[in-house]
């Protein structure tokens, strides 16, 4: 039986999803090979559940960053009825935020990653607050820009 | 409820992840497909040198992530360690080169 800090992302499962068998397979040591070091090089394996999980949302703030890009890209080639400084304004914040949050998600997963084989809390900041200044500035300006 | 052993769990995790890794990069390569459709009266033919290159790295990506959801699947069934955080580095590399390239545009073909 093992507590999790942060493995259970539900909090009902407290226990080793691989029960006995993962002693002695290579599971429990920190391990070394993998990159980055300075995650993998300490604590031990969490539950494996956790893990995909952390994957998955490391995949999900991806996404978000290329919905970002894309929604620049876009603004910037197609010919849209909106004040032209505000539209590349609007078009280069979008970028600006899909090329920053990009890093932050990969960064995210593997504080996350390394305080759960620790047994610490997750970290809490995340791109989240970045994004929703980001995007109201850019729901702002294109709002102006279509209406001057 | 019933203890479960290996990827069978009652959340379908390794299924889960499976599929998040296919909607991320197929999204990559259509929005690199889509780039040689719209980008042309912007940057000319500069537009298939990237539409080009971000379907080839997004290729590249797919035969990747599905052999890393493969060695998921494999570690989940015989109780080793999951796989490291490379792929996930190259893929955010790449959306920032996407993110690089359309700031590139935005300075270099000003509308």
């Amino acid at each position: 039986m093992r507590v999790w800090t942060a493995g259970s992302p539900s909090g009902k499962v407290a226990h080793d999803l691989g029960g006995g068998v993962a002693d002695g397979k290579g599971r429990t040591m920190a391990d070394a090979r993998r990159f980055p070091n300075w995650v993998f090089g300490h604590g031990e394996e969490p539950d494996p559940r956790f893990t995909l999980a952390n994957e998955r949302t490391f995949l999900a703030w991806t996404r978000t960053a290329l919905a970002l890009v894309a929604g620049g890209v876009a603004l910037e080639a197609l010919a849209l009825p909106i004040q032209p400084g505000l539209l590349s304004a609007s078009a280069d914040i979008l970028l600006v935020l899909g090329l920053v949050i990009a890093p932050m998600a990969w960064l995210r997963w593997a504080l996350t990653e390394r305080a759960a084989r620790e047994g610490r809390p997750l970290p809490g900041a995340s791109p989240s607050a970045l994004l929703a200044v980001g995007m109201t500035v850019v729901a702002v300006l294109l709002t102006v820009g279509t209406l001057l | 409820m019933t203890t479960e052993k290996g990827p069978w769990d009652p959340g379908l995790q390794p299924e889960r992840t499976a599929l998040a890794w296919r909607r991320s990069v197929l999204s990559l390569l259509i929005g690199s497909a889509a780039a040689i459709r719209i980008l042309p009266p912007v940057v000319g033919l500069w537009s298939l040198s990237i539409g080009i290159t971000g379907v080839l790295v997004s290729s590249a990506l797919w035969v990747a992530s599905a052999e890393r959801v493969r060695r998921e699947d494999h570690a989940l069934r015989a109780g080793t360690s999951l796989p490291g955080g490379l792929l996930l580095a190259l893929l955010a590399a790449t959306v920032m080169a996407a993110a690089a390239a359309g700031i590139a545009i935005s300075v270099l073909f000003p509308r």
